[in-house]
């Protein structure tokens, strides 16, 4: 990566060609409408980053420009032609290329053959491909093994391999959906100066991204979607972020809860505090994970001898790259696997190979990081998912109560602030937001709670969610729950933390104090280099 | 066991694979796509009897194969149509044609053929290749077959070829394992699965006129009696490799050609135990008692988009 030009967004002084112009694009999936009369301009050499949160319609954009979808109304029109694209061929035969935000890559496949996959015909020249991923590689710095199994590369790698596919189509104009949503931070700096390098080589480069120290960085021009419209646009984004964070969520900054403020990336801003750096309370300890190993099916090691001790009232962030044996402790810690060796003591109580309802009465709650396949049941509705660890407080004579349920389900709602039409509606038709709170509330208020798992709990929740469900974990570690919180944003293990442990390869590789001075150490320690 | 008898024995297998080969290498092409087709049992049974009536009215089993071919077809066509473009269940439209097929093959079979059921269909002529054909012992016993025999080997072999070196081969792996990413490459899942389903109906006609016409010389009601079933448990006893699959084949038909060997040998096994063998043998391959099976990802998912 060492070998791109820094060429940051303020030497670039002129407006490119226009490339890309969108004109009333309007896209509905049933009664939601995901854009709405939406225009746009994408210039040659440029980088315009596309803000917004979760539903803001930036994937929807961008699928529509891909060929993926077809729009229910308004053109685009390529180089000043009309442009329609009927599917992603026509796309990229017009010379776009995307980055999707889930990988589409073959995971049993080589990477060499991924890179072929749709560009050949005949008998495949393996050697030759593999002589122009080098070739490639060396001008972008973008290193890869062309005989390598995709699905043993680390999730960096197979971002690498993402981008180097659509590099190769030598594209005019390039789309990445939230490419840096997995990624470690020195690879977020690789992506972002491929992008520059990309857009100085005059194609046109359209980032879709959240993260605004992205935006500072990367950013020529930039647009904030907000429910499907266009809502700002800056000519000079790294200048301007505190009024495109405005437009995003709609609302002032000054009343932002110092620890989001930082997960959004504005810890330099002087309008927000830093967060506030907590002690690690002294209580007992509540949850011994002793040495705790698992083996897959595959007898691949997923965790390897993982210690880790949780004191009372104590909050620890649990940082990795995903993919590092953390989705395998949440099952463990769940009940819902058996480690292969070590034990995981609640309270002096060996809970190794009991059942999930052994770990639930031992007081351990779980907001597991699918909480639509693992937390909820989407059809039933949220009473019943708030009260289905609990059936049996609301039946009699073996009949079910069901207007004692709504009832304390209308109670448990209103504590939480779960918005929907009321407890009788249906889970799955809640936002993400609520879902997640409602979750929190069937955890938190199960009996005897002593431990909280929290995975993930924050994925795809928009800001005012975010700081719901940061408030909510606040709580319980005030009220004396140990907390595991498991995440993949740095950002947000450092904001909410007493502490945070590093997870490597199914190790604990490090511990370090929950302090913004700790971010470079701890990357590192994710990356491997402990 | 005598020489002889191993020759006999050994040639009689071959005999018994070929037609489980020809289909379960079809079903395999369709496999590595994603789909899984249940009707490969219904394709073998149209085809076997397309071969058989074609040959009996041309009087030419050559010409007989094609029909048999152009019978099997449509019902690959419509096992492609119900579960890509409807986007039905794979298995459940599967099983139906497959009921579709035997009832309306026997019905006509009884019109045709009607009392006439004993007539003699003309058959393919056996052949050697020269020099092989001339071992002693062996030459008579193992290589004396129908050209459809030698022309299974070679569709096989190509095959395995395509799979491996050719554009076609990851097109294929893609559209099984990741179908997505597959579209976003600007292919059509859709289409390369219509390709693949009436790929394998071909091979599945070919591998019922084996039966019909290549074997015993007659067509009988349902007489495919299993044989793709057979076909599928072998592709999973192959674990969706070619060279894999050719074996299972063979491990089945040396499993139906016992039935036949181990009486001549004076051996008193009940015929019902031999009977069973193969199935017996694809259980425990589905079961997953023949290591670990990792199928296609997408196997059987019909694509959305």
């Amino acid at each position: 990566m060492n070998a791109t030009p820094a060429l940051s967004p303020a030497h670039v002084s002129q407006r490119g060609a226009l490339l890309l112009g969108l004109s009333g694009l309007t896209k509905r999936f049933g009664a939601f409408t995901a854009l709405s009369a939406v225009d746009i301009a994408f210039h040659a050499g440029e980088i315009h980053c596309l803000l917004g949160e979760n539903g803001a319609g930036k994937s929807t954009l961008c699928n529509l420009v891909f060929g993926v979808h077809a729009p229910d109304a308004g053109t685009m029109t390529l180089h000043g032609a009309p442009y329609r694209p009927a599917g992603p061929r026509d796309a990229l035969t017009a010379g776009i290329a995307m980055v999707h935000q889930h990988f589409s890559l073959v995971e049993d496949m080589s990477v060499v053959d991924n890179l072929m996959l749709g560009r050949v015909r005949g008998v495949l020249d393996r050697r030759g491909w593999a002589a122009r991923l080098d070739a490639l590689g060396t001008r972008y710095g973008l290193e890869l093994a062309p005989f390598a199994r995709v699905g043993d590369l680390s999730i960096g790698e197979r971002q690498r391999v993402e981008i180097v596919k659509c590099l190769m189509r030598e594209p005019r104009l390039l789309i990445l959906d939230e490419p840096t949503a997995v990624l470690l931070p020195d690879e977020i700096a690789s992506l972002l100066a491929v992008c520059r390098r990309v857009a100085a080589e005059g194609a046109a480069v359209i980032l879709v991204t959240h993260k605004l120290a992205e935006i500072r960085e990367a950013a020529d021009r930039a647009t904030v979607l907000r429910q499907g419209q266009v809502v700002a646009t800056s000519d000079a984004p790294s200048t301007e972020i505190n009024r495109l964070v405005k437009a995003m969520i709609r609302r002032d900054l000054e009343g932002l809860d110092a620890t989001t403020a930082a997960t959004l990336g504005l810890e330099d801003e002087s309008a927000v505090a830093a967060p506030a750096v907590h002690a690690r309370p002294d209580g007992p300890d509540i949850l011994q994970i002793d040495g705790v190993s698992l083996r897959d099916s595959d007898g691949a090691l997923r965790l390897d001898a993982l210690t880790l001790t949780l004191r009372a009232g104590e909050i620890v962030g649990l940082a990795g790259v995903e993919g590092n044996g953390q989705s395998e402790l949440g099952l463990l810690l769940a009940g819902l696997d058996t480690p292969t060796g070590g034990r995981l003591v609640m309270d002096g109580q060996d809970l190794t190979g009991r059942t999930p309802s052994d770990f639930t009465a031992a007081g351990i709650g779980i907001v597991p990081e699918d909480r639509h396949r693992v937390g909820a049941i989407a059809d039933m509705n949220v009473a019943e998912n708030m009260f289905l660890n609990r059936t049996r407080a609301f039946t009699r004579f073996g009949l079910l109560q069901r207007r004692a349920m709504h009832d304390a389900g209308a109670e448990l709602m209103r504590r939480f602030d779960v918005r929907a039409t009321g407890p009788d509606a249906r889970f799955g038709g809640l936002s993400g937001g609520n879902q997640q709170k409602a979750v929190l509330a069937r955890e938190l208020t199960a009996p005897g709670l002593r431990f909280l798992l929290a995975a993930q709990p924050t994925r795809g929740l928009d800001v005012g969610a975010v700081e719901a469900v940061y408030g909510l974990i606040r709580e319980a570690s005030a009220r004396g729950i140990a907390v595991l919180l498991i995440s993949s944003e740095l950002d947000e293990v450092l904001a909410v933390a007493h502490r945070v442990a590093v997870i490597y390869r199914g190790r604990i590789v490090g511990e370090r104090p929950s302090r913004p001075d700790q971010r470079e150490a701890i990357g590192a320690m994710m990356a491997g280099h402990a | 066991m005598t020489m002889e008898l191993f020759a006999v024995f050994l040639g009689s297998s071959i005999r018994l694979a070929m037609p489980l080969l020809l289909a379960a290498v079809g079903e395999l092409v369709s496999e590595r796509a994603g789909v899984l087709n249940m009707s490969l049992e219904g394709m073998m049974l149209a085809g076997a009897f397309g071969g058989a009536v074609g040959s009996w009215a041309t009087g030419s089993p050559t010409l007989g194969l094609f029909i048999g071919v152009l019978t099997a077809l449509p019902v690959a066509a419509l096992q492609a149509f119900l579960t890509n473009t409807l986007r039905a269940n794979q298995i459940v439209t599967g099983i139906g044609l497959n009921i579709l097929v035997l009832g309306s093959t026997t019905l006509a079979y009884r019109e045709i053929f009607g009392a006439r059921s004993r007539e003699a269909i003309p058959g393919f002529p056996v052949w050697s290749p020269p020099l092989l054909g001339d071992i002693p012992i062996f030459g008579e016993a193992v290589f004396r077959q129908i050209w459809l025999v030698y022309a299974a080997i070679v569709i096989v072999v190509a095959i395995a070829l395509i799979l491996r070196c050719t554009a076609i081969g990851i097109t294929l792996k893609a559209a099984g394992e990741d179908p997505r990413t597959l579209e976003r490459a600007g292919l059509s899942v859709i289409r390369v699965r219509y390709g693949v389903i009436l790929f394998t109906g071909l091979l599945a006609a070919l591998a019922g006129t084996f039966l019909s016409i290549g074997d015993i010389h007659t067509f009988t009601e349902g007489m495919t009696n299993g044989a793709g079933y057979l076909a599928i448990a072998a592709v999973i006893f192959g674990n969706w490799g070619v060279g894999r699959t050719v074996l299972a084949c063979f491990v089945f038909g040396s499993a139906t050609a016992l039935q036949f060997q181990l009486p001549a040998m004076g051996l008193d096994v009940p015929n019902a135990l031999l009977i069973m063998m193969p199935y017996l043998l694809a259980f425990l391959a589905v079961a997953g008692v023949v290591g670990r099976q990792t199928a296609p990802r997408a196997l059987a998912s019909p694509y959305w988009g």
